[in-house]
């Protein structure tokens, strides 16, 4: 395998493990938290619920502004 | 929301009881993690090449300084939780209506947009007039009241921050193997490398912003 699969495969390993972590929460609510409620946790503060809006914000400003 | 998560909310928010310095109080805003992670990717971006992305980081980092300050000092009044809050649920018919006018909104937005080329000064304002915008009502506050995390699913939050960090790393690792910091590695490559010839086009372009709106959309319902 070349260093450009290699790459690919560890974006693919993480990305899976996102998803296999959401299927868990979605199935056991009770034992493990989904994206969502984490990102409601952690938005309760100011600082980061406006620290995720920027790091949204940021996504959208580095793949299509100056 | 309940008691416990108002109690921390307002435990954040509150101003110290002991008096303190104006200089004690910049310094704890300096020292909230999400500002520290603001003031690296503002330098980042800057030396990599995309100065309105730091400018506009280190902007937010400033005002997120500035307000714990303020609240330290006792400047600001803690917003107590109101009952004027708790959302109104609206008519069937009316929801309907207002999902679709925004569901409209969001096409318009990702078609036009992404008739703009990449990095053009049409792309650019729209996307820091909306990324402006939302982190404006973020700074509001939260729009509708939530569960909060309990027990056994709080101790594990943990294992979400192990996957961001992971991909964060990696994507690290990709972008310091390139040649240069603003020239692709096909060995190597990062996310942005990757989605280039997605982003070539205009449908490419408009979904991607789509799925970009439907982020947005997704957040600020927290």
């Amino acid at each position: 395998m070349n260093s450009h699969k290699a790459t690919i495969l560890g974006y693919l390993l993480v990305l899976a493990a996102g998803v296999a972590l959401q299927i868990k929460a979605l199935t056991r609510p009770d034992r493990f938290p989904s994206l969502g409620r984490v990102f409601t946790h952690v938005m309760q503060s100011r600082t980061g619920r406006v620290g995720i809006f920027v790091a949204w914000a940021w996504i959208g400003l580095h793949f299509f502004a100056k | 929301m309940t008691d416990a998560a108002h109690g921390a909310r307002e435990e954040q928010f509150a101003p110290s009881e002991a008096a303190v310095s104006p200089l004690q109080a910049v310094l704890s805003g300096l020292r909230q993690p999400i500002v520290l992670i603001l003031l690296l990717i503002a330098f980042f971006t800057t030396i990599s090449g995309k100065p309105l992305d730091g400018f506009l980081m280190l902007t937010v980092a400033t005002l997120l300084v500035w307000d714990a300050a303020r609240t330290r000092l006792g400047y600001l009044q803690v917003r107590a939780p109101s009952a004027a809050r708790a959302p109104v649920p609206p008519a069937r018919r009316r929801r309907l209506l207002v999902g679709v006018s925004w569901v409209s909104a969001g096409l318009i937005y990702a078609g036009i947009v992404g008739s703009f080329k990449r990095y053009s000064w049409p792309a650019t304002a729209a996307v820091v007039a909306l990324g402006c915008l939302m982190v404006a009502i973020g700074w509001q506050g939260p729009l509708r009241d939530r569960a909060q995390l309990t027990g056994n699913a709080l101790r594990r939050v943990w294992l979400w921050a192990v996957v961001l960090v992971a991909g964060g790393l990696w994507e690290l690792s990709s972008l310091l193997q390139q040649p240069h910091l603003t020239t692709d590695s096909y060995a190597h490559p990062t996310i942005s490398a990757l989605t280039d010839p997605l982003l070539a086009s205009h449908p490419g372009r408009s979904l991607a912003l789509g799925g970009w709106l439907l982020i947005g959309w997704f957040l600020a319902g927290r």
